[in-house]
């Protein structure tokens, strides 16, 4: 199986379900995969928060990107790692859905995902229903093929504007063809919010480890992720990360990202990164 | 209805939810004025609405239903009467002066959409709102 349900679905099975209220799965991350951001432990969970959004409500409407109000992050997965998520889903309604998620690898937490909110939307508008319910049947039953999934092809930042330990500016030149646009999503490619939020920090982790005299940070809590504006193939971002001063052991960055001509903000958080000591 | 709610009791919850709203909107607290316009003046999006609601609701443990401040205005006025083929009706309109009081006057302009009608709300409408949402969980304990 290549591109469609390999090439940005982080769920292999759906372990336990109860539609619009909780949900268990998993994810393998194959051992050809290579760097695996971070962010993506955000995506695997609220990709089983969709899917169990997406059964309560008839395949009539998913959640796409939307808001994290906070997420703490206290591992980093690897290669070869099997991802374990699970979700409780606080309201599921024609508008929205609302959910909180965790992710564990070994047994041991690595991601928490506190009040996000993924605002709902035509599902036959991304995707064929019928092929999204067909899968759901696979992932609910017999599980998706193992190391299916290929990798990602980070998008390298064209720095734009830098004050060392206080802030930098970059160009993000969102490709117009790759892998991932297949399953994000196949009748509307649209750059993945997790993708960008993985830009967005590494940019903001190289201004936070100047300000810490050059140690090492760690993106500890990430909090009011929101996105608003979808970002299509070929779209050419401004990322900005702010540092504010002070901080031994945690520093705060602010992070957005603009479109140009747009008046607001396409999508905006702020993390704090702990200083390794 | 709105009218029922003493100036005093939106006076003190205010700068509460205005700080919500900046939290929610990413402005300044001091563009959070009561009479602001959360699209016009704030430039909210649909959703900055919903991460408002969702904010409001914990931050003043009240639960706010979907479209309640929409429901609430139209109160026991039938659907049909109060909206036709996606326009408000002038009983409608009526129903929404009254419910919207904080709302200047000069921003209802006939034919008012109803996809538009977010467009009228305040701040101070979101305090309102809170404080309905309260008064009914103490009035259903």
């Amino acid at each position: 199986m290549t591109g469609r349900y390999a090439s940005f679905t982080f769920v292999d099975r759906i372990t336990a379900l109860e539609p619009g209220v909780a949900a268990k799965g998993s994810f393998h991350v194959p051992a050809h995969a290579g760097a695996f951001p971070s962010s993506l432990l955000a995506e695997a969970t609220g990709q089983l928060a969709a899917w169990a959004a997406v059964a309560k409500l008839d395949f009539r409407l998913r959640p796409v990107a939307g808001i994290a109000h906070e997420t703490i992050y206290l591992g980093a997965p690897r290669a070869g790692d099997t991802l374990e998520t699970q979700i409780r889903i606080d309201s599921c309604e024609d508008d929205a859905v609302a959910y909180q998620g965790w992710c564990r690898i070994g047994g041991a937490t690595v991601l928490e995902l506190h009040d996000c909110v993924g605002p709902m939307l035509p599902l036959s508008d991304f995707d064929d229903p019928a092929a999204m319910q067909a899968f759901y049947d696979v992932l609910r039953t017999t599980g998706a093929p193992l190391d299916r999934f290929a990798g990602i092809t980070i998008v390298p930042l064209v720095p734009l504007a830098h004050e060392p330990g206080r802030s930098a500016s970059a160009r993000l030149d969102v490709p117009r063809d790759a892998p991932y646009f297949a399953d994000h999503f196949p009748r509307r490619p649209v750059f993945p919010g997790t993708l960008l939020l993985d830009r967005m920090t590494t940019l903001a982790a190289g201004v936070a480890s100047e300000a810490a005299a050059g140690r090492q940070v760690f993106a500890r809590r990430v909090s009011d992720v929101k996105l608003r504006a979808f970002t299509e193939p070929g779209a050419t971002l401004t990322l900005h990360a702010a540092v504010e001063p002070g901080g031994d052991r945690a520093i705060l960055a602010t992070l957005e990202a603009r479109a140009e001509g747009q008046r607001r903000a396409v999508g905006g958080a702020r993390v704090e990164f702990e200083v390794v000591q | 209805m709105a009218a029922d709610i003493p100036q005093a009791q939106v006076e003190a919850i205010f700068p509460a939810v205005a700080k919500t709203i900046a939290d929610a909107l990413g402005c300044e607290l001091d563009e959070v004025k009561p009479d602001a316009s959360l699209i016009e003046d704030l430039g909210a999006e649909s959703i900055d609405f919903l991460d408002l609601v969702f904010r409001l609701e914990r931050a003043f443990k009240v639960k706010i239903p979907r479209g309640k401040i929409i429901e609430d205005a139209r109160g026991d006025l039938p659907e049909a009467e109060f909206e036709q083929k996606g326009v408000i009706t002038d009983a409608g309109l009526a129903r929404l002066k009254q419910f919207l009081a904080e709302v200047p006057a000069d921003r209802f302009k006939a034919p008012l959409k109803a996809t538009d009608i977010p467009r009228l709300f305040t701040a101070e409408t979101f305090a309102k709102l809170v404080l309905r949402a309260r008064g009914e969980q103490a009035g259903a304990a």
